[in-house]
């Protein structure tokens, strides 16, 4: 697959001025992302997620490492015409009014008159701000100004977009259409590098993800090889035999009673047609069998914890 | 280029909008307006005492406004973190720097242009066209005085804080104001070679704010600059050379600062 952003052992250092101490924010990452795809970029606060970013983007320098967008070395200007970024909480001139700041980002890369109004009136609506475009940005709410902000990334149509927390201050229908952008901007073979802390948001959209702590990267990978469905959970009525529940839990079964019926987690796929036997000789009745794919909220939590355990 | 004049037209449009700027303008049109007032004082040379104040408070307060809007126009970008969204766009940093620059001195033009043509205004009626129109020469070299002090401010801003550089700004134009007493301390017959070294360094590294200042001439028409022409000439070359060493200095150290 063709890589549309390579990043080979990237370490950024900073010097604390409270401590006199250095202090690594990135700490010798490397990754992959790939043309077309949705790459998750997870990490709890002060995980180097941003820092990252703004490496990638020429905003900061790295200490160490190399990085490359569409092949090209970072730092390299003419690839901005290729990106957009939206920053965190990102801050625009509060002094113009949507279409003007628009406006000005399509005089950035060059874009003429004629072409330029067309392109804001376009932007606008498809982030719903139509009616609000003459309102000066210091009136706009925070979910507004976000939208803008992803307008303003738009108006290059480029081919990544490095968001970062694109749905942060949206209410949940808000959330559903960026949620929904972003889908689309992959059907049309957009590259997203999405920063986010809305792990369920990550996991229904997302190709793949990569988990990062303090500056260190500690997983990476599709989302169906980092949660594997395992566990199977069985819902079986007419089974209240004590004898046949302890052959369940013999064969590995952890089993509750709820109204009449036992409700059987598995551990594995292995078991899983053992229990059934079990059930179905004693005349019980399945009612379901679920697999259970572990969730990425407990993937991150439990990824986290395990290091700050050590 | 285009990328530079966008930023440089909504710098403008920024400064404009800022309500310390409009208040040294609004200011110093107030007093211009009224100067006439304070004919009282003086009444034997009202055209002198209102040429005098009028050119001393478009002066004034450009100087003002030059530094404090000059030691904001890069950091206010940094602070408020609107740059992001600007250099992850196709744009060099020395185009970023430039375009503020160029916002920075088309606003000294406006607001130089408008004090002016008021000021001018007041004074036309009392005094002959010859003195009248002589007014557009201290207005010219106040602009490139002013366009100077715009570049010296974002020198400063790419590595001191907005305080400091307000202090810096300020002292630099004052000392540089100054260039008959730096040059006297470097040429001065009774000096130390320390103090000539001194001298020296301030006098050549300092802009040379002084060498802008024609308001005698304009005030007190029987003076005269020898060589006009060519005075207007070198000094204009000097401030566009100066302008041009400090830029490239400034772009130099932000092109490696992170933000």
């Amino acid at each position: 697959m063709e890589s549309a952003i390579k990043i080979e052992g990237l370490t950024k250092e900073y010097l604390n001025k409270t401590t006199g101490q250095m202090v690594r924010a990135v700490d010798d990452l490397h990754l992959e992302v790939y043309r077309g795809e949705i790459f998750g970029f997870l990490g709890p606060n002060g995980a180097g997620k941003t820092t990252t970013i703004k490496m990638l983007l020429g905003l900061i320098f790295p200490t160490k490492g190399d990085a490359w967008i569409f092949g090209k070395p970072i730092g390299d200007v003419s690839i901005k015409r290729q990106i957009a970024y939206l920053p965190e909480s990102p801050y625009f001139y509060e002094y113009l009014t949507g279409r003007q700041v628009l406006d000005f980002y399509a005089r950035l890369f060059g874009v003429p008159a004629g072409e330029r109004k067309k392109k804001v009136d376009t932007l606008l609506d498809m982030v719903g701000l139509s009616r609000d475009g003459d309102k000066t940005l210091r009136n706009y709410s925070k979910g507004m100004l976000q939208r803008i902000g992803i307008a303003q990334a738009l108006i290059n149509d480029p081919e990544l977009l490095f968001l970062d927390e694109p749905t942060s201050g949206l209410d949940p229908m808000a959330r559903i259409e960026i949620r929904d952008l972003i889908i689309r901007l992959k059907q049309q073979g957009k590259t997203v590098f999405l920063s986010s802390h809305q792990l369920l948001e990550v996991e229904l959209i997302c190709d793949r993800v990569s988990i990062l702590n303090r500056g260190k990267l500690l997983k990476a990978g599709k989302l169906d090889e980092l949660l594997p469905s395992g566990r199977v959970e069985i819902v079986a009525e007419n089974v209240s035999d004590d004898g046949v529940i302890a052959k369940i839990r013999d064969a590995g079964g952890v089993v509750q009673r709820q109204d009449g019926r036992i409700v059987v987690q598995q551990p594995d796929d292995a078991s899983v047609n053992r229990v059934v036997d079990i059930i179905r000789s004693a005349s019980g009745t399945i009612r379901s069998l679920t697999p259970q794919r572990r969730t990425l909220e407990e993937l991150f939590v439990s990824t986290i914890e395990e290091v700050e355990k050590r | 280029m285009t990328a530079v004049m966008a930023i440089a037209y909504n710098t403008v449009r920024e400064a404009l909008s800022r309500r310390v700027v409009l208040l040294f303008l609004f200011g110093a049109l107030v007093l211009i307006i009224l100067s006439p007032l304070f004919s009282f004082l003086s009444p034997r040379e009202e055209l002198t005492l209102l040429k005098s104040l009028g050119l001393g408070v478009i002066q004034l307060a450009s100087m003002f406004i030059c530094i404090v809007m000059g030691i904001s126009l890069i950091p206010a970008e940094i602070e408020r973190r609107t740059i992001y969204t600007v250099l992850s766009k196709p744009v060099q940093r020395y185009e970023f720097v430039l375009g503020k620059f160029l916002g920075g001195i088309l606003t000294m033009l406006f607001n130089i242009l408008f004090m002016g043509i008021v000021f001018f205004a007041v004074v036309a009626w009392r005094a002959t066209p010859k003195q009248a129109l002589d007014l557009w020469k201290g207005f010219m070299m106040i602009f490139f005085q002013m366009s100077i002090l715009v570049s010296l401010a974002i020198f400063f801003s790419v590595f001191l804080t907005p305080f400091v550089n307000f202090f810096m700004s300020l002292g630099v134009y004052i000392v540089g104001t100054l260039s008959s007493v730096t040059e006297s301390l470097m040429k001065g017959e009774n000096r130390t070679a320390i103090q000539k070294g001194i001298g020296a360094v301030l006098h050549y590294l300092l802009p040379q704010f002084g060498n802008f200042n024609v308001q005698n001439k304009i005030i007190h028409p029987e003076t005269r600059i020898i060589n006009e022409g060519v005075y207007y000439i070198q000094n204009i070359g000097y401030a566009i050379l100066y302008i041009a060493v400090l830029l490239i200095i400034a772009v130099i150290i932000f092109d490696r600062r992170e933000v």
